[in-house]
């Protein structure tokens, strides 16, 4: 390994816990990108009282810690952030740079690329260096997801991505590990323009489908609303959580609160059932995470089935209620 | 107060398909729609004039038939829509067609106090386009916002959805808003806004050199990613699919939830 090299970089993204978790899956994909191009990998963390993010960064693999603890970047903010991490990319010059998409990393990234004058691709599946022509490539879901793109950034530097939490596998937490931890120096800071006067807290159930160690997800297959409804009585059942596909929530059965996939939620539950739901990549991106998938589908070539452990050729709506009996019956 | 709204024409992606033999896309038959975050913005901006007054101009970039999005702009009662269209604008990336959208939104006369774009369009699906809109032209984002209100001449109530939180958000002008598709009401065209809307004069042309753009500095040679190639989506089995009755097909499901100790066994049938 290049020992003075560090040219793989993570936006350590601590915005609340499930944010911290997709920083550390991006450690863990990061350094074996790091490991392939010879060099080492870092994280990027902005903030006041940082010091526990730089301890579990370092736990979960990182190598190097860029920080900065400063009163002014207290609560995250898109411009002064991006004022502080340009001039450090262009102190450091990293080859690649990625991101989570959260609700941050999705408004902070694009500005960044914009100001250092390079590409992004947005909410990424899959990252790999290419063997033959050592070009990373970054592939990303097109046309609703039903195909790839595989997207590479030849000129521009650093090549950026943001990818989907949940898409990558964290390491385990290492205690002993040890980071090199920098202080760069902090730029003059713009003026702050944006405030946030009031936070609204959410429904609680939207972390507990996060956390759900079993999900129920429902898609347009089911019919009506009054059969998806039967999904809260069978996750009710299994001790799980309901969540939606895109055209389920858009034919107004359930609130966008449990929408599943890109532009939703990801979940990683031990099981994860899913019905009448067809496999859009846009989808199956937000459930790669669960251990075993069960999916139900009239159609044999459907492609949810090429991700489900277990499929079942068969009725939706047939299956819930007969699946419900048979479970209500054991009880 | 100077409004302004990019939008993008979008095929309607629910319709197209993709023919997986050949690797292409199938448009036949495919609908052409204003992208429908960029719909709901047009829809805030339509609330928020309003109220407080003022002019909103609706910027599209895209071939010559973009024009269609910006006639049912203002019908939907915006007051003027500029068409940037040029071949060589083709094939750009979100870095180049920020570029674009941003020259053209610093020739406005007067600048605009407000700039709208969608969250995200549902063709390309990036999200970046509005972000860096805003910080070619060095002023505030906030991206993702359900509603905005007018609190004072100069600042801005927005509400939009957090990690785990709804916020509200005080920004001053000049501030571009990226606005998601949700929650949205569907504008009913008045007569006049019709009238306009087919006028002539009321939709103004811009190409490469009205913009004072050179070649390398759009489409794709000012663009920074490639695409280097599109795949289908990979079809490959996991595990088993089976078939049968029903009864068979839940006593499947029922094995498997025991085999990971999500059950207990049915003790009456052993």
């Amino acid at each position: 390994m290049n020992r003075g090299s560090c040219l793989v970089w993570v936006f350590g993204d601590y915005g609340d816990y499930f944010q911290n978790r997709v920083t550390l899956q991006l450690i863990a994909k990061g350094k074996s990108l790091a490991a392939e191009l010879d060099t080492r990998l870092g994280v990027v963390v902005l903030g006041e009282d940082i010091g526990q993010y730089v301890m579990e960064y370092a736990a979960h693999g990182a190598d190097v810690i860029y920080a900065a603890d400063h009163h002014a970047l207290k609560d995250y903010d898109v411009e002064l952030f991006t004022a502080v991490v340009a001039s450090w990319v262009g102190i450091y010059r990293p080859e690649i740079f990625l991101a989570g998409a959260t609700v941050f990393g999705r408004e902070f990234f694009p500005r960044l690329a914009k100001r250092l004058q390079t590409g992004l691709s947005a909410d990424c599946v899959a990252l790999e260096i290419d063997k033959e022509s050592g070009a990373f490539v970054q592939t990303t879901p097109a046309f609703g997801g039903d195909l790839l793109a595989d997207v590479i950034t030849p000129q521009h530097r650093p090549q950026m991505a943001t990818v989907h939490p949940g898409t990558f596998r964290e390491l385990s937490h290492d205690p002993f590990a040890i980071a090199e931890l920098i202080y760069p120096p902090v730029p003059e800071l713009p003026p702050r323009k944006i405030e946030v006067i009031r936070r609204r807290q959410e429904r609680a159930h939207k972390a507990s489908l996060k956390d759900a160690k079993v999900v129920i997800v429902g898609g347009k297959g089911m019919g009506s609303k009054a059969n998806f409804e039967k999904l809260f009585q069978l996750a009710e059942i299994l001790d799980g959580e309901v969540g939606a596909t895109r055209p389920a929530v858009d034919a107004g059965w359930i609130g966008e609160e449990r929408l599943l996939g890109q532009t939703g939620k990801s979940v990683r539950p031990r099981l994860l059932i899913t019905i009448g739901t067809s496999g859009a990549l846009q989808y199956t991106s937000g459930i790669q995470g669960s251990e075993t998938v069960i999916a139900v589908n009239r159609d044999p070539s459907a492609p949810i089935f090429s991700v489900a452990d277990l499929g079942i050729v068969g009725d939706a709506d047939r299956i819930v209620s007969l699946l419900i009996e048979e479970l209500n019956r054991r009880l | 107060m100077h409004i302004a709204i990019c939008i993008k024409q979008v095929p309607d992606i629910a319709a197209v398909r993709i023919d997986r033999e050949r690797m292409t896309v199938v448009r036949e038959g495919v609908q052409n729609i204003i992208n429908p975050s960029d719909y709901q913005a047009l829809s805030l901006a339509m609330a928020l004039k309003s109220k407080i007054g003022g002019t909103v101009t609706v910027i599209t970039m895209g071939p010559p038939q973009s024009e269609e999005a910006l006639r049912e702009a203002l019908a939907a009662g915006a007051d003027r829509g500029i068409l940037l269209t040029d071949h060589a604008f083709a094939g750009a990336d979100t870095l180049a067609t920020s570029h674009v959208l941003s020259k053209a939104i610093s020739r406005l006369d007067p600048a605009p106090s407000i700039i709208f774009c969608g969250n995200n369009t549902i063709d390309s699906d990036t999200g970046h386009v509005g972000p860096q809109v805003a910080e070619e032209l060095g002023i505030a984002q906030v991206c993702g916002i359900l509603d905005v209100q007018a609190e004072s001449e100069q600042t801005l109530l927005a509400k939009r959805m957090g990690e785990r939180y709804i916020e509200t958000i005080r920004v001053g002008c000049p501030v571009l808003f990226t606005v998601r598709k949700e929650g949205g009401t569907a504008i009913l065209p008045g007569l006049g806004s019709l009238q306009r809307a087919f006028s002539a004069g009321s939709i103004i042309s811009w190409d490469k050199e009205e913009l004072g753009l050179s070649d390398d500095e759009t489409g794709l040679a000012g663009s920074a990613t490639r695409v280097w190639r599109l795949r289908a989506t990979p079809l490959k089995i996991k595990g088993d699919i089976i078939t049968g009755q029903a009864q068979e097909l839940v006593q499947a499901i029922l094995r498997k939830l025991e085999s990971m100790s999500l059950v207990d066994e049915d003790q009456r049938h052993e």
